[in-house]
């Protein structure tokens, strides 16, 4: 995805004589990145340790527990990007985020750096994630996203039945059709998964489209080469699309017809809406 | 659906109708994912057919060695011939 210097980016860099804020200074982001960082790992630590533990124990029903998780989750990444954007490590803005977290909508998203689906997580409310599989084997996290009822994404066909029913008893669920982030300068690989659940049970695909300028926690770099400049991530949500008239051919044929369909709303200057 | 030969013709349909294959590359010797270029989430959406069409629980695990169009056959054979 190429990245242009804007106006208002452009600014800081040639204006070099105008003090710049304190935090945004690229020494003082490397720290606020690394705390961010820190923050989550102790926060997440805490949170699956001790609380999420607590919620199991509360009387109520599954779906209570599970509505509690999700809220608990959300909140807690809500304050980690409040935290990001407040300190100078990044900012953001948001477009369309009140359409998402819809009943049976299936919500997709591009991968480009670590902490899209923390900004994800963080603005759609109630909603199921598909993650991988790690996340099970991790202490902090193992609880916390049992009790969410996340999905983990493999094996394959277990995932698939899972985000179907999901989708099918009216919860929103969170794809990345690339499984994994972005490698900068090589196209996207959408993997059919997405489309596959989309066929199965989707009401309704919303993509979101996620961008980092400059790039930022993407997979070619380590954490802390932060980028010169503060990353601005902008998350734009698409034209819903309906998977209806993809069912209409035979599932093989359909799921590759709406991952071509995927691919091409999120190909480099496509527009967005 | 119990002798082989059956299953093959009624797989080979199945086959040519789900992926959009010409029946006439659909031989017991195809290999799935080389040849008719069918992966892994296409297995699960023919699992799926298979066990409309057999009216069994069919279990992913006895299909991990298929790799040929014989092998398909065999395994839904087993799955059809079993108690």
């Amino acid at each position: 995805m190429a990245y242009v210097f804007d106006a208002e980016q452009g600014a800081g860099i040639s204006d070099r004589t105008a003090p710049r804020p304190f935090r945004d200074l690229h020494y003082v982001r490397v720290v606020t990145t690394g705390l961010g960082f820190l923050l989550f790992g102790l926060f997440g630590t805490i949170l699956g340790f001790l609380v999420v533990p607590l919620l199991l124990v509360l009387p109520g029903a599954r779906s209570t527990r599970q509505t509690r998780a999700r809220r608990m989750i959300r909140l807690a990444f809500r304050s980690l990007v409040g935290f990001m954007n407040q300190t100078g490590a990044i900012s953001y803005t948001l477009s369309g985020t009140s359409l998402l977290g819809r009943p049976g909508q299936l919500v997709i998203a591009n991968h480009p750096s670590l902490i899209d689906i923390v900004l994800l997580i963080a603005f759609v409310p109630g909603a199921a994630c598909v993650v991988k599989r790690a996340a099970w084997r991790n202490p902090s996290m193992v609880l916390a996203v049992h009790a969410a009822g996340y999905v983990a994404n493999s094996p394959t066909e277990t995932m698939i039945g899972q985000a179907s029913a999901l989708l099918d008893s009216g919860e929103c669920l969170i794809m990345f059709p690339e499984g994994t982030r972005t490698v900068p300068d090589r196209p996207a690989h959408f993997h059919r998964g997405a489309a596959s659940v989309a066929l199965r049970a989707a009401r309704v695909v919303t993509p979101v489209f996620i961008q980092v300028r400059p790039p930022h926690l993407s997979k070619a770099v380590p954490w802390y080469r932060v980028p010169a400049i503060r990353p601005h991530y902008s998350l734009t949500v698409g034209t819903a699309i309906d998977p209806a008239p993809y069912r209409e051919r035979p599932a093989p044929i359909g799921s590759r017809m709406l991952t071509e369909y995927f691919k091409s709303c999120y190909a480099p200057g496509t527009r967005t809406t | 659906m119990h002798d082989t030969e059956a299953i093959f013709t009624e797989l080979r349909a199945t086959l040519a109708e789900l992926f959009e294959l010409d029946p006439a590359r659909i031989t017991p010797d195809a290999r799935l994912s080389e040849d008719l270029e069918i992966d892994s989430i296409d297995a699960i959406d023919l699992l799926d057919r298979l066990r409309r069409q057999t009216g069994r629980k069919i279990s992913i695990e006895g299909f991990r060695s298929v790799r040929t169009v014989r092998d398909l056959v065999q395994a839904i054979h087993r799955v059809v011939n079993e108690g």
